[in-house]
């Protein structure tokens, strides 16, 4: 056999072993109940319940910061992340947590979420102005 | 349109609108003509050739135009003009309304052009025979980037967003039924701040510049196989991808700083989906000039060598689909919303992507392609090796990078791994490793046959050395408590340096044109050192492990990668944090920052200060954004590691500029700050013990003079002259007690940085005493920060190596510049 044919198996064993990798480390987006009837972590697509209150003290402990997510089947779970609250955290509109369920309550590793703030911010603004006009 | 809007100027915008359409139409005619020209049969006829210039030339300066135009609308504020208003305020200095201008998405497309068009009126200069197939590809590009500009209805779709949107059609909103509407609109939404930093000047427009430059390379190779000159485009085509990459890196660099230095992630890369599109192109075309150099050197690997080259083109189109299409949406940080440019970034890359297919697909019969297997033992062969692992390594950041993409194409719901970083870390570390070992020996051999024996000597003295030095390294920073790959990286790394070094000493007395690739690959490794370190072996310096009130099952539950990373400190209250005691000792605003400034001092055994500076982590707020301050760090420069520092929380609604002190009128409210006041019935010297220190009563002043307020006759008003003693610090205060017109007042005096009020509340004659009334703020009402403080070792060894891959890459140009002779 040809050198460059056995360097070719190679190259394509690795990209096969790439793939796989990729593919068995990638997760699922779920729910808190999907959540619930597992260990592995996992990603929860939901949004932050408002209407509840977030707790972060930082007198009594600066790495703990709690609150409610609602995730898209309806179901809210309390949240625990280990740290301050991230920046604009109230606006966001959706939230993608990493996470596993411990007891009751998600403990989640890391929290994505999408602001409207910061690249489409028309939205926000128009609220602004129609405050503007009603001054007249 | 029936209203006359007041106040508007939309004469600027009409002749941008009119450059934009223009240089839409000199883009077009140049493609045409171009290609005419290179298919005209008629040698002697130039009028294609010539007509390809002028529109080419009509298309640079349209867009030179266009962004005049643009630059003055945003310069005079024009806030009528969507672009202006979104992303420029008044108060923006004039070097941030530079930056303001890519700061949208119109500007961005307006910077790549204008770079591709610099190039193409370069390539028209200098290309001589090339130019006409050349400048028909470029030209190509060239009428895509336009048209994302055009802004234009057409068939109900609209085309392209012009960069001369006015607000008024850009958002609906009842105001702009008023013809007046402009009168309201004061002010723009002003930049997002965290894009107020030097580098957010300068990066752009090199990651640009890098980006619209490996169009060259692809122009020369679609060119070459096009016209059937299959072996001489890729001499002109090493340098120009040369060029490319360096530029590229270096953008890409450049962005990292910024984050490392106006970001509060804690690093400078964090594998996010727009950052790993950004070196998709770096990756194949770094490979694509290795196997070029094997070609021009060998005649071998020419397949490879085209397929890299096109590939890297169709990268760069690929990336900026990823950041600019909103495809990415749930998985990035940065990257835009659809403009709905979605079908038109799409077509870019396919019309690209099929130029690419048919030249390699028709002519491939033709190809010069090698029957001869390389030796094993030459430097092509494992040239070659490198390239594609080059391309592996890029085909593996392209396949979870895309995970939305196919999510978005199959209707799957595949989320991407759930440690992401960790993912990336230990997989792109495999092939780093790979990379920077065939850095390192492929250097000791030589073109088509190689001496063996001399050959397995040098590599292994070599590898002994470079494992002992790794061995040292490893042990002394604490890499070796990490996952094996990184240590196997840090022995590859090492061993590139010492083979490289080995071939620039022998440069240096020899052949010194030989010296650029060792230089390039010496930058190279030091750069994977330098990461590999800082972010392998960061150290958390604030850690916090004092004063934390469990939670139930709380810390029991948690790994090791939800550390306890932030430190919660009172104003003026040391803290004792790693080797350093931290103070915070107060904020100040410059617009629009608020520093804080953060004391760190390095203690010896016996207690004395080794070291002392002052950190000064910012935030920065934008009202108009109406949103919370974005935290900036501040990092202590050593020479070999850094010390980073962050905000991490703030008290919510604090005015840390409180009244002035010495207020004593209807002040009840400002008695809830404080806790219960307790009384103190003391004389002259002796001290009150309280929570945070000692005070002292000095002595009583009987000539204290209250502001404003004349002392006659009968008036009597008595000063207690105190010092406070808190966490080392003195402080004095004099509350003042007042018979005036037979009432009694008193005076209180505040002590903010201690967080006290003090009240002369009674004065006792019959004990010789006074009464001392002591407010003291509870803990939770005096200011206080959150931080979190980083440590980065050796992270001078990832910016050296970037300046020294630099270094190499430009002597590397100089060398094929010179070897080139284009006809």
């Amino acid at each position: 056999m040809k050198k460059s044919a056995i360097f070719g198996l190679v190259v394509i064993a690795i990209a096969i072993a790439v793939i796989i990798s990729t593919y068995s480390s990638s997760s699922t987006y779920g729910s808190f109940s999907d959540a619930k009837k597992t260990t592995d972590e996992l990603h929860v697509v939901g949004h932050l319940d408002k209407s509840k209150e977030l707790y972060y003290d930082a007198a009594k402990d600066a790495n703990y910061f709690a609150f409610f997510v609602k995730d898209n089947k309806g179901e809210e779970c309390k949240v625990i992340y280990t740290g301050t609250k991230p920046q604009d955290f109230e606006k966001s509109e959706q939230i993608v947590l990493t996470g596993r369920m411990t007891g009751k309550e998600f403990h989640a590793s890391t929290i994505l979420m999408k602001c409207p703030s910061k690249y489409t911010k028309d939205k926000v603004e128009v609220t602004e102005f129609k405050a503007k006009t009603a001054e007249i | 349109m029936d209203t006359a809007f007041k106040g508007e100027h939309l004469l600027p915008g009409h002749i941008g609108q009119v450059f934009v359409i223009l240089s839409f139409g000199g883009a077009l005619l140049s493609t045409l003509s171009y290609f005419f020209a290179t298919t005209s049969t008629n040698k002697l006829d130039n009028s294609w050739l010539k007509m390809g210039r002028i529109a080419f030339w009509a298309n640079s300066v349209s867009i030179l135009g266009v962004g005049t135009m643009l630059f003055y609308v945003i310069y005079n504020h024009y806030f009528e003009y969507h672009y202006a208003w979104s992303y420029t305020s008044r108060s923006l200095p004039v070097y941030y309304i530079v930056s303001g201008f890519w700061n949208g998405q119109e500007g961005g497309f307006l910077l790549w052009t204008f770079w591709q068009a610099v190039l193409g009126n370069v390539l028209i200069w200098r290309a001589k025979s090339w130019e006409k197939p050349v400048m028909t590809v470029i030209s190509l590009s060239q009428l895509f980037l336009a048209s994302m500009l055009l802004g234009v209805e057409l068939f109900n779709a609209r085309i392209g967003s012009s960069p001369f949107l006015l607000l008024r059609n850009a958002i609906e909103a009842p105001i702009f039924s008023r013809p007046d509407y402009l009168s309201f609109i004061k002010d723009g939404q002003g930049m997002n701040p965290l894009l107020q930093n030097y580098w957010m000047v300068i990066h752009p427009p090199t990651l640009f510049l890098g980006a619209a430059s490996v169009v060259v390379p692809f122009a020369y190779a679609v060119a070459g196989l096009w016209q059937k000159r299959y072996k001489e485009w890729i001499a002109p085509a090493i340098s120009w991808g040369l060029f490319a990459s360096m530029i590229l890196g270096v953008g890409v660099i450049m962005g990292s700083l910024w984050a490392y230095q106006s970001l509060n992630f804690g690093g400078f890369w964090a594998w996010d989906a727009v950052e790993n599109a950004s070196i998709f192109p770096w990756l194949t075309l770094v490979g694509g000039v290795h196997v070029m150099i094997v070609y021009k050197n060998t005649g071998h690997s020419y397949v490879t060598a085209t397929v890299l080259v096109l590939v890297s083109f169709i990268m760069v189109l690929y990336s900026s689909f990823l950041a600019r299409s909103g495809v990415l949406g749930d998985t990035s940080v940065h990257a835009f919303t659809d403009l709905g440019m979605f079908g038109q970034l799409v077509s870019y890359v396919l019309v690209f992507l099929a130029i690419s297919v048919w030249c390699v697909v028709a002519r491939f019969k033709e190809l010069p392609i090698t029957k001869k297997d390389e030796d094993t033992y030459s430097r092509e062969f494992w040239m070659f090796v490198g390239a594609i692992f080059l391309a592996l390594s890029c085909f593996h950041l392209l396949l979870v990078t895309s995970i939305p993409v196919f999510n978005r194409a199959f209707g799957t719901k595949i989320a991407p791994p759930v440690d992401l970083v960790g993912h990336y870390n230990v997989i792109q570390s495999s092939f780093a490793m790979v990379i920077a070992i065939l850095t390192g020996f492929t250097q000791f051999l030589k073109y088509k046959k190689s001496d063996i024996t001399r050959f397995f000597i040098t590599t292994a003295v070599y590898f002994v050395l470079a494992a002992l030095i790794t061995a040292l390294v490893v042990y002394a920073t604490g890499l070796y408590k990490l996952h094996f790959v990184f240590n196997l990286v840090m022995f590859g790394s090492i061993y590139s340096v010492l083979a490289n070094g080995k071939v620039l000493a022998d440069a240096v007395k020899g052949k010194f044109k030989l010296a650029g690739s060792a230089v390039a690959h010496i930058g190279f490794a030091l750069m994977l050192v330098g990461a590999l370190i800082a972010a392998g072996t960061r150290k958390v310096v604030s850690l916090n492990e004092s004063g934390v009130i469990k939670m139930n099952g709380f810390d029991k539950a948690e790994g090791e990668r939800s550390a306890r990373e932030n430190v919660m400190i009172y104003k003026n209250e040391p803290v004792k944090m790693g080797d350093y005691t931290v103070t915070y000792l107060g904020d100040s605003v410059a617009a629009p920052n608020r520093y804080f400034k953060v004391n760190y001092k390095r203690l010896d055994e016996t207690g004395k200060v080794t070291e002392e500076f002052i950190l000064k982590p910012n935030v920065l707020t934008n009202p108009q954004m109406g949103s919370e301050p974005s935290p900036v760090p501040d990092t202590k420069h050593y020479l070999l590691h850094d010390l980073y520092t962050h905000i991490t929380a703030l008290p919510v609604g604090t005015n840390t500029q409180a009244a002035a002190a010495g207020d004593a009128h209807g002040e009840e409210n400002d008695d809830k700050n404080y806790d219960e006041p307790v009384p103190h019935q003391i004389a002259v010297g002796d001290t009150i013990h309280y929570r945070d220190g000692d005070i002292i009563l000095k002595s009583l002043n009987r000539e204290v003079q209250v502001q404003n307020i004349p002392i006659t006759g009968n008036d009597v008003a008595i000063g207690a002259k105190l010092e406070v003693i808190s966490h080392n610090k003195k402080y004095e205060a004099e509350p003042v007690y007042m018979i005036k017109n037979k009432s009694v007042f008193d005076f209180a005096r505040k002590v903010e940085d201690a967080g006290l009020k003090l009240r002369l509340s009674k004065i006792i004659p019959a004990e010789n005493k006074v009464e001392i009334v002591v407010y003291q703020q509870p803990q939770n009402k005096k200011p206080w920060i959150v931080m979190r403080a980083l440590d980065f070792p050796y992270i001078n060894f990832l910016w050296s190596g970037t300046i020294i891959m630099i270094i190499g890459f430009l002597l590397s140009i100089r060398r094929r510049n010179s070897e080139l002779k284009t006809v």
